[in-house]
């Protein structure tokens, strides 16, 4: 009886946050698949059903497709610098001796991922400005000027510079994590490894490789989640052009629902980028669930 | 990387979902009473774009002003940008949140809130025959006419102009060019004196439409460009597109020193090249006139063109770009006789005035506002070309719907950055106009 109450007791505190997240998570879901079946015209308040027409649409869609295109490109060189590039230089600075050298450089790779994403979008906005930048300053004074041109302003360029202000941002919060993940590996299995004859780079491949593997695991979901809900960086920076070249999937549900009134069509990206951003999610708690390293 | 977009996506979905909560058809406009006796109390919402520098405390300063003459009335003013208000608008719009008084463009713009029942009518005191619509100019007013009905405050008129220094033109030896080709030509001896013949920045994609535009306007007769504009009626085949897109290609390639990077500079970038004294040209809108003028191009030295018509071409030399930008009041607003008393006090001929004269240098719809002694030489001066010229052609992203306005865009940006040729976004266009049908 008593079980039963406390039982009925915890529900009833529960109740108002579940109420609040079925209101403001799961409806918005709910609600946001039903649109995807609409053509939605937001000055009449008119909504026709169309039901997979949107979807049909989008398969025809070539920007949707480059969209997807680009955040699949901007996944894969983030696992590369995020992940395979942040655990190298997270060992690297661990490898230092001196603790202050090493305070040190963990503070100097982070300060960037303490900028808000938009203000690093500026700044590199006008990095890269074609007659300002001092990038193409840079390049003209190391007698580099063929290489200088409008970085994103061509779409030749304009993603991959987008991209690179994107690594710059966040290289450091990785590099961070998995400082921490490597601090919590015990000094003996290293002292073991070198008493055994093992040199640094067979340490790295043989301790601790394997002993963040959980920490690996869980920034290759977490990257590869970010990599498909960007928005910020390309809003600021070039807004998807020029041409739609930098459009990704988040900034192309904005321009059609915002610039080109497709809500419909707009919820219906949303539905892709909510499947896919899901599939990753489900991902994250089987990998945080399954590859617990214990010692 | 972190995940990190998910609160810009959640509040995108967000609005989505807020929008159908806040539903509700509203095709058909409730019956305002736009001629009654207004109650001079409660709250009126006010959109604008006049956020920031010189313009942010006009509405701010008449809003004060109106409040001491009618203690009981409050203010909400929302100020946005011209970039930022189209957003805030429709967001506004799907969540049936609209302020009780609005900005809106002419064209297609205005036409979706009259449609859609958003719109007040307000024939019974702003038609032409009305005391009030007496003191605009006529053509202002029926830029937000739709089906004989007037909907529509104007607040200020606004062109296209090509602004130059006239030292620069003088220094290069050249004179203000009175074709296309002219234009082109003297690209060469301006750079030759140490001048970007023409300051360009497209980072926002709608810069190059208004180029294109005008061009439109040049090269393509008057009912085709008008039929075009309506996906229903569009054919988009007339050869006078491709003639004006490669125009326009010409002109960035010879004119700017940015050429096929034109693309990553942004519009304010190419505005202060021109009044830094470091460009001769820069094709601008009359609102920017009295920010044009520095140190380095003093208003003496300031001088306006029209686009100069290309040799032989069909369409109407005499069309200038442009078009009034104005209010509309919320039809479902509980105070639109309010709404419209405080628009009469906005337009009267004082305030009317003010609004045409430096620092704000929006010229006024209102007969009589802009003289040579309210106005700025320059602004003064483009207003009576607006005035003379028959027909205004309205901005390319808000005249048409806006899928087709944004291939048109995507197509200005292919085009300068040499990644598609005229004849390929004539056929996005096209396609684009034919998915809008």
């Amino acid at each position: 009886m008593r079980a039963t109450l406390r039982r009925t007791l915890g529900l009833a505190w529960v109740l108002p946050a579940l109420v609040l997240v079925g209101v403001f998570v799961y409806l918005p879901l709910v609600q946001n698949l039903q649109f995807s079946t609409a053509k939605w015209d937001i000055y009449s308040g008119g909504q026709e059903f169309v039901g997979l027409g949107n979807y049909t649409k989008l398969a025809e869609d070539p920007v949707f497709w480059s969209s997807l295109g680009n955040n699949v490109l901007y996944a894969a060189v983030s696992i590369v610098f995020q992940v395979f590039g942040a655990l190298l230089l997270a060992a690297l600075i661990e490898s230092v001796r001196s603790e202050r050298w090493q305070r040190a450089l963990r503070a100097i790779y982070f300060i960037p991922s303490a900028i808000s994403l938009t203000v690093a979008g500026l700044l590199f906005y006008f990095l890269y400005e074609p007659n300002l930048g001092p990038l193409n300053h840079a390049l003209r004074a190391a007698g580099l000027g063929e290489l200088a041109q409008a970085w994103l302003g061509q779409e030749s360029t304009a993603m991959s510079a987008i991209i690179a202000m994107s690594q710059w941002q966040g290289f450091g919060y990785s590099t961070l994590l998995f400082a921490v993940a490597i601090q919590r590996i015990p000094g003996e299995i290293y002292g073991a490894a070198a008493i055994d004859g093992v040199g640094p780079v067979g340490r790295f491949f043989h301790v601790t490789v394997p002993l963040v593997r959980e920490m690996t695991g869980l920034m290759a979901i977490v990257t590869l989640s970010g990599a498909f809900q960007v928005f910020n960086e390309v809003m600021v920076m070039t807004a998807g052009g020029p041409n739609n070249s930098t459009q990704v999937l988040g900034t192309w549900l904005y321009r059609s629902g915002f610039v080109r009134n497709n809500f419909g069509y707009a919820a219906a990206i949303a539905t892709v980028l909510f499947a896919i951003t899901l599939a990753v999610a489900v991902a994250q708690l089987w990998v945080t669930r399954r590859r617990r390293v214990e010692w | 990387m972190r995940p990190r977009a998910l609160p810009t996506f959640a509040a995108l979905l967000g609005t989505l979902t807020l929008a159908a909560c806040g539903g509700g058809g509203a095709a058909q406009a409730p019956k305002a009473d736009a001629a009654a006796t207004p109650e001079f109390s409660g709250t009126l919402s006010i959109l604008t774009k006049f956020a920031g520098d010189p313009t942010g405390p006009y509405f701010e300063k008449l809003t004060a002003a109106y409040a001491k003459q009618h203690p009981q009335v409050k203010f909400e003013l929302i100020q946005e940008t011209d970039q930022s208000v189209k957003d805030k608008l429709k967001t506004l719009t799907a969540s049936d949140a609209l302020p009780d008084i609005y900005f809106t463009w002419t064209g297609n713009w205005a036409d979706n809130y009259i449609r859609g029942g958003r719109a007040a009518d307000l024939s019974a005191v702003i038609g032409p025959d009305t005391a009030w619509g007496k003191t605009f100019s006529p053509g202002s007013l029926a830029a937000f006419a739709r089906d004989g009905k007037y909907y529509g405050i104007p607040l200020y008129g606004n062109g296209k102009f090509m602004g130059y220094s006239k030292s620069a033109f003088a220094k290069a030896g050249v004179e203000v060019p009175r074709t296309f080709e002219e234009l082109v030509a003297a690209c060469g001896p301006l750079r030759k004196a140490g001048y970007e013949p023409v300051a360009f920045g497209n980072k926002d994609g709608w810069p190059a439409l208004h180029y294109l535009q005008q061009l439109f306007a040049y090269n393509v007769p008057d009912a085709t460009l008008q039929a075009d504009f309506d996906p229903a009626t569009a054919k988009l085949d007339d050869p006078g597109y491709v003639t004006a897109l490669n125009q326009f290609k010409t002109l960035v390639d010879q004119c700017t020193d940015t050429r096929e990077g034109t693309n990553g500079v942004l519009y304010s970038s190419a505005q202060e090249a021109f009044a830094g004294g470091k460009a001769a040209m820069y094709y601008q809108e009359i609102l920017e006139f009295d920010n044009a003028t520095s140190d380095k191009v003093k208003p003496d030295d300031f001088g306006i063109f029209q686009l100069p018509v290309p040799r032989n071409a069909p369409g109407d030399g005499a069309v200038l770009e442009g078009s009034p930008e104005g209010y509309l009041v919320n039809a479902r607003s509980p105070r639109v006789a309010l709404a419209v008393d405080f628009m009469k006090f906005v337009t009267s001929q004082e305030n009317a005035r003010t609004l045409s004269a430096p620092p704000y240098g929006q010229p006024s719809t209102v007969v009589g506002a802009v003289t040579p002694e309210t106005s700025s030489k320059a602004v003064y001066e483009g207003v009576q070309l607006v005035n003379k010229a028959p027909k205004l052609a309205i901005w390319l992203d808000t005249v048409t719907v806006p899928e087709v306005a944004d291939a048109w865009l995507a197509g200005g940006e292919a085009l300068i950055s040499g990644g598609t040729t005229a004849e390929k976004v004539l056929e996005s266009v096209r396609q684009a106009s034919e998915s809008a049908k």
